[in-house]
């Protein structure tokens, strides 16, 4: 009964430590996501004097990944719609060039301006609209949900890390006795360690195979019979088969730092 | 016979040297001796016998212990040669989760030896202490007597060039301990074991010559 509570009483904390790793990974494929969203649906719009291609706007500033030119014909039909003595080629041969312009990632406010300053110092180019007002609202608000997360996960790891050491002091008057005779009749480090290892070994693939169940769960049967368009298009940002690497890589690192952390407090003392 | 332990002019003291135990003492044990070492309480038994197995460092003098220099040996020296030292505790610090086959063979796991050995190992020692059919049971189901046979089937497992025994019967009666001294008698006579025991009193039946030595006042002196 103690030994079911010892092991409960390591596996919950580096559950929550497992769990808020998982979480963060997952909001961060979502807020990725969402990014990578609204860096489509973001574009400048350029007016130049003489046509411009993607490689030209890219050499003004890297960040710019496609031009794409508005179709010109369509606005002169517009302005020339109900016009009987101006032709269209008239019209053509005076108006500007207009660009819509794609960046290669959804930058802040400062780094938009930076673009914008770029491309009104060359010559050739007549005005820059960057649409500000709707570009930051947006990215503060992205910013907003991302600096949520990383404090909530960041709380959520640093508690359970303290309950992790907590229990180490445990383990550690638990094992002192069976560790020091060991060491008294010659046994190396790492084979007093051993048990501990073995015990702590076993916690930690718990904890991970019950966090990766819970998101392959998640992923491939509440996400699908959710009935929610966008939760079952979206399903594979809950769970990734790399998770399953990294969630054990980290479960076996924090056993590996518990163990050594104990082991090395209960070195003997040798009196000189 | 070759010495097992010299002590040249050895001090021993606690607090970073500051409360000296033993004084500047010398004395040599010789291999297949047995050595009772008594005193008052306090008197510094248990120093000297921890300085044995190197868990005191001596603050001044030379100690070789096995051909080893225990003023300067190396962490990995000190497990090399514990692990060919049998040692006895008053309180047995037998491994309470593992059964009492698992403990006597512990230091057989120390050193690596297979499974088989270990399991024929065990059944040989177990007989030996006559605790036949007690191999599966887990220490805290023994009597006092009992666990410290285990204690010594423990010390006696590898064969052991030295044993050191801190107050083996401290905690029995009279029967378990003439028990323990029976063993132990056997080790040194039939192994040619060299054992050192600390202890407040010197069996009043023992069939084998021995040594005594007494501390009194941080020295040790031999009895004759």
């Amino acid at each position: 009964m103690k030994s079911i509570k010892n092991h409960v009483m390591f596996i919950l904390p580096l559950l929550a430590i497992l769990l808020g790793i998982e979480s963060f990974m997952v909001f961060g494929r979502v807020t990725a996501s969402y990014g990578e969203n609204l860096k489509e649906a973001y574009t400048i719009l350029v007016v130049t004097r003489k046509p411009m291609d993607t490689q030209t706007f890219h050499q003004i500033d890297p960040h710019i990944e496609r031009a794409v030119p508005v179709e010109r014909a369509a606005i002169v039909d517009q302005i020339t719609e109900g016009m009987t003595n101006v032709t269209t080629q008239e019209i053509l041969e005076v108006l500007p060039r207009f660009y819509t312009l794609h960046l290669n990632r959804y930058l802040d406010s400062a780094g938009v301006e930076a673009i914008k300053k770029h491309l009104i110092r060359h010559p050739d180019v007549r005005r820059v609209e960057t649409f500000g007002r709707a570009h930051n609202a947006n990215y503060n608000l992205y910013m907003l949900i991302r600096t949520a997360l990383w404090a909530f996960v960041g709380f959520m790891i640093f508690s359970s890390l303290f309950l992790v050491l907590k229990q180490m002091e445990i383990w550690q008057l638990e094992h002192k006795e069976r560790m020091l005779v060991m060491e008294i009749l010659g046994a190396s480090g790492m084979l007093r360690s051993g048990v501990l290892f073995r015990i702590a070994l076993t916690d930690a693939l718990v904890a991970a195979v019950a966090t990766i169940g819970l998101f392959a769960f998640l992923r491939y049967y509440w996400a699908v019979h959710s009935k929610i368009d966008l939760l079952i298009q979206k399903r594979a940002l809950l769970f990734e088969y790399q998770d399953i690497a990294v969630l054990l890589g980290v479960s076996v690192v924090i056993i590996l730092v518990s163990v050594v952390f104990v082991a090395h407090n209960l070195k003997e003392v040798r009196d000189a | 016979m070759p010495n097992v332990i010299t002590a040249d002019h050895m001090t021993l003291a606690y607090n970073n040297g500051a409360q000296e135990i033993i004084r500047s003492t010398s004395f040599r044990i010789k291999k297949g001796e047995f050595v009772f070492i008594t005193g008052p309480s306090g008197s510094g038994k248990s120093t000297l016998l921890k300085s044995l197995y190197g868990q005191i460092i001596p603050k001044e003098g030379d100690l070789v212990v096995g051909g080893l220099d225990m003023v300067h040996v190396s962490k990995k020296n000190l497990q090399r040669l514990r692990t060919h030292m049998g040692i006895i505790f008053q309180d047995y610090k037998l491994i309470n989760e593992w059964t009492v086959a698992k403990n006597i063979v512990l230091p057989l796991i120390i050193a690596g030896f297979n499974i088989d050995m270990q399991q024929t190992q065990a059944q040989r020692l177990l007989k030996h202490v006559k605790l036949e059919g007690k191999g599966d049971l887990y220490p805290l189901q023994l009597s006092g007597g009992e666990q410290q046979r285990v204690g010594v089937a423990r010390a006696l497992s590898k064969t052991p060039f030295l044993i050191l025994a801190d107050e083996p019967t401290g905690n029995l009666d009279e029967y378990s301990s003439s028990v323990i001294w029976d063993l132990m008698e056997n080790a040194c006579e039939q192994l040619e074991t060299t054992i050192v025991v600390v202890t407040h009193r010197i069996p009043t039946i023992f069939n084998i010559p021995y040594r005594h030595f007494i501390i009194e006042n941080g020295g040790v002196h031999e009895v004759h």
